[in-house]
């Protein structure tokens, strides 16, 4: 009676295993389904286009002067924008985490401000603020300074839609820790400037690294705020982005989709070393949070 | 060594530390004890210069030190969590203190080594220097704060909770060494509780803590057998707090009468009684003085046995030895003799709107049989 009782409930149980394992799959398989309908097709595309008149011709439409200039563009601008968002976003998340004060949601808001605005308009505020028209736009043209339809606009530009990727990863991750073993390190009489190196970015590392691999993938591949302050002044004020469009719009397919074949390497690349951190570091990931 | 004077602290509008004011000697160990919330942790933070009071001060040695920060007060801080940098191994920990000075007064590297490795053995650890913190237990992570916190040689050492996280068995253990290192560094010690067990058995004095305010400061016997306000005497051990009457000298629980000499000026009043279990003496019928009272419920605890009664509509609880309740055959429905060894009594109005005026009027007026 017992083992009846207990084999017609594994009976159950197993149909129930039988049950989700089914509904797993075709879960699993929709999954795949729609990422390679959305994602993986798409990427395939770029690079059959990319090579479609032969390996000779895609390498060619890459050293092309033009491409060659957006390619150092792009590389100047992320150079420039990843290390300054790295500095704001390190200090404005260390700021909030670490002390108490008044106008910290504001500040948070402001972070926020450049996920939630239309990276266009972001542009377009640069313009109206920095342009010849524009608020600035006398002074600076008196003292011979030209930001807009220029690169230090670009690199202005991309700095701001790229400045939450930082603060983002680290202000959660900030918060968890806490400030208790920054005060203990007061206590044993250390600096600020040594807590901060010594306690702190240990602490934060590979969410900062993971912020740094965000930031700059966005930074290089920015297209809309970029695209309102750049004047698109092909070889001078072209971003690889830019340039993609520049070709695509004057049917040079080919050429269009052997530059944006570089973009989407990026991602890839990116791709890879965030699951590489994530691998290789999982351990001492899941330590720290643990701790 | 350390004089906190009058030191307030509140946060919002919300008091943590009402006038509070507190004198620790060189090489004493104190302990303060209180409820959650009491603000034993804001005030050891206060005294470690990692909060500053609003207003009122902190005097080491003499010397003002109420706005130095935390950097220059060369105290030891032990964290209730530890707070071990988690990306350090155990000697990098407990190093940090030495590594950080200045050139000048910087330690060579293997002096460092050298008195780390002293550390980690003073504490038994030694062989696990090389471990992270995530790698050891919460007794072992307890010892490295505290070696890393005696590393600096501080005046002070300030423990927050230091065994709060552990499990009873070890606990025990570690409250004795703490003891028992105390006695050996000489240091000035202060740590937090809120288990009073600990308080009574490791410190040379207690300060018991209750809503921002310190309502007794004595000795583990002083606090024990002369508790000062009616808090402390329930936050100290099991009492039995009962509603009495209290008319011209004298106290009256339900049918139970005893002399009050010190309330001898008051008429009529309400008060509360208060009777440690272990004061209370049974006794069979014809034997012994006292009231009747009956047994409800016996319970035996190793040692001692746990006796419920009801006395008139009260319920008390004493505690009586494995030979006394052999002797007395103790069971529900008997009948027995209670009579009280020592109480105390408190007048009502006195400590429900507990002013500090009051308590004081009212210590003094309370009378001990
Ligand atoms: N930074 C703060 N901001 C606001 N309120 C605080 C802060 N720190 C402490 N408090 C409040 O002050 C009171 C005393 O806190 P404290 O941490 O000193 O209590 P405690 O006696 O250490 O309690 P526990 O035993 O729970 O640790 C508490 O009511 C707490 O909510
Ligand atoms: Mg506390």
């Amino acid at each position: 009676m017992a083992i009846a009782v207990e084999i017609s409930a594994a009976r159950r149980r197993s149909r129930a295993v039988s049950e989700t394992l089914w509904v797993k799959g075709l879960l699993t398989a929709l999954g795949v389904a729609i990422l390679g309908l959305f994602l993986l097709l798409p990427l395939a595309t770029v690079f059959g286009e990319a090579f479609s008149k032969g390996a000779d011709a895609y390498f060619a439409a890459l050293v092309d002067d033009d491409a060659l200039a957006a390619i150092r563009l792009t590389l100047l601008v992320a150079v420039i924008a990843v290390p300054l968002n790295v500095v704001f976003g390190a200090v404005a998340s260390w700021c909030i985490a670490k002390f108490d004060f008044r106008a910290k949601s504001l500040l948070i808001t402001l972070i926020d401000i450049p996920f939630s605005v239309s990276p266009v308009i972001s542009g377009l505020i640069y313009v109206l603020l920095f342009g010849l028209q524009g608020w600035f736009g006398p002074w600076l043209r008196d003292h011979d300074i030209k930001l807009i339809f220029a690169v230090p606009g670009i690199v202005l530009a991309t700095v701001f839609v790229t400045f939450p990727f930082v603060a983002r990863e680290l202000i959660p991750l900030m918060e968890s820790q806490g400030t208790e073993e920054e005060e203990a390190a007061v206590v044993l009489g250390a600096s600020g400037w040594r807590i901060f190196w010594t306690v702190t970015v240990p602490n934060i590392k590979w969410g900062l690294l993971y912020g740094v691999l965000l930031c700059n993938a966005r930074a290089m591949g920015e297209f809309g705020a970029v695209s309102v302050v750049s004047g698109h002044v092909r070889g001078v004020t072209n971003t690889m982005p830019l340039h993609v469009e520049i070709l695509y719009n004057e049917y040079n397919y080919m050429a269009a989709f052997a530059v944006a074949s570089l973009l989407a390497l990026l991602a890839l690349v990116t791709l890879a070393a965030k699951a590489l951190l994530v691998w290789r570091f999982s351990r001492e990931i899941a330590a720290d949070a643990r701790q | 060594m350390i004089d906190a004077r009058n030191v307030r602290k509140t946060f919002g509008s919300f008091a943590a530390l009402n006038d509070v004011s507190l004198n620790i000697a060189e090489g004493e160990l104190v302990a303060l004890l209180g409820p959650s919330g009491s603000g034993k942790t804001t005030l050891l933070r206060i005294l470690g210069g990692l909060e500053f009071p609003d207003s009122g001060s902190v005097l080491f040695d003499g010397g003002d030190a109420t706005l130095v920060s935390a950097r220059d007060r060369h105290v030891g801080f032990v964290f209730q969590h530890y707070a071990l940098f988690r990306h350090m191994t155990v000697f990098d920990n407990v190093a940090f203190g030495l590594k950080v000075r200045s050139r000048k007064e910087r330690p060579s590297k293997a002096e460092i080594a050298e008195r780390v490795h002293h550390l980690l053995s003073m504490v038994q650890l030694d062989g696990l220097a090389l471990r992270y913190p995530s790698q050891l237990s919460g007794g072992q992570r307890q010892r490295v704060a505290l070696a890393r916190a005696l590393a600096i040689q501080p005046r002070v050492l300030l423990l927050d909770e230091p065994f709060g996280a552990l499990d009873a068995q070890v606990r025990k253990e570690l409250r004795r060494w703490l003891r028992r290192l105390h006695d050996e560094l000489k240091i000035t010690g202060v740590f937090v509780t809120h288990d009073q067990e600990e308080a009574l058995e490791v410190a040379d004095r207690v300060v018991v803590m209750n809503q921002g305010r310190i309502e007794q400061i004595g000795t583990p016997t002083e606090i024990y057998d002369q508790p000062a306000t009616p808090f402390v005497y329930q936050f100290l051990g099991n009492v039995n707090a009962l509603p009495c009457r209290i008319r011209g000298g004298q106290a009256e629980i339900g049918p139970l009468v005893m002399p009050a000499p010190s309330y001898a000026g008051v008429a009529d009043a309400a008060g509360v009684a208060f009777v440690r279990p272990h004061d209370l003496l049974l006794s069979r019928p014809g034997e012994g003085g006292g009231s009747f009272a009956v047994v409800r419920h016996v319970s035996v605890l190793g040692a001692v046995v746990r006796v419920e009664l009801s006395l008139g509509e009260h319920i008390i609880e004493a505690e009586t030895s494995r030979q006394r309740h052999a002797e007395l055959e103790l069971a529900p429905g008997q009948r027995v003799l209670l009579w009280p060894r020592q109480a105390r009594f408190f007048l009502r109005d006195g400590w429900e709107g507990t002013t500090l005026e009051s308590r004081e009027e009212l210590a003094r007026t309370s009378a001990m049989l």
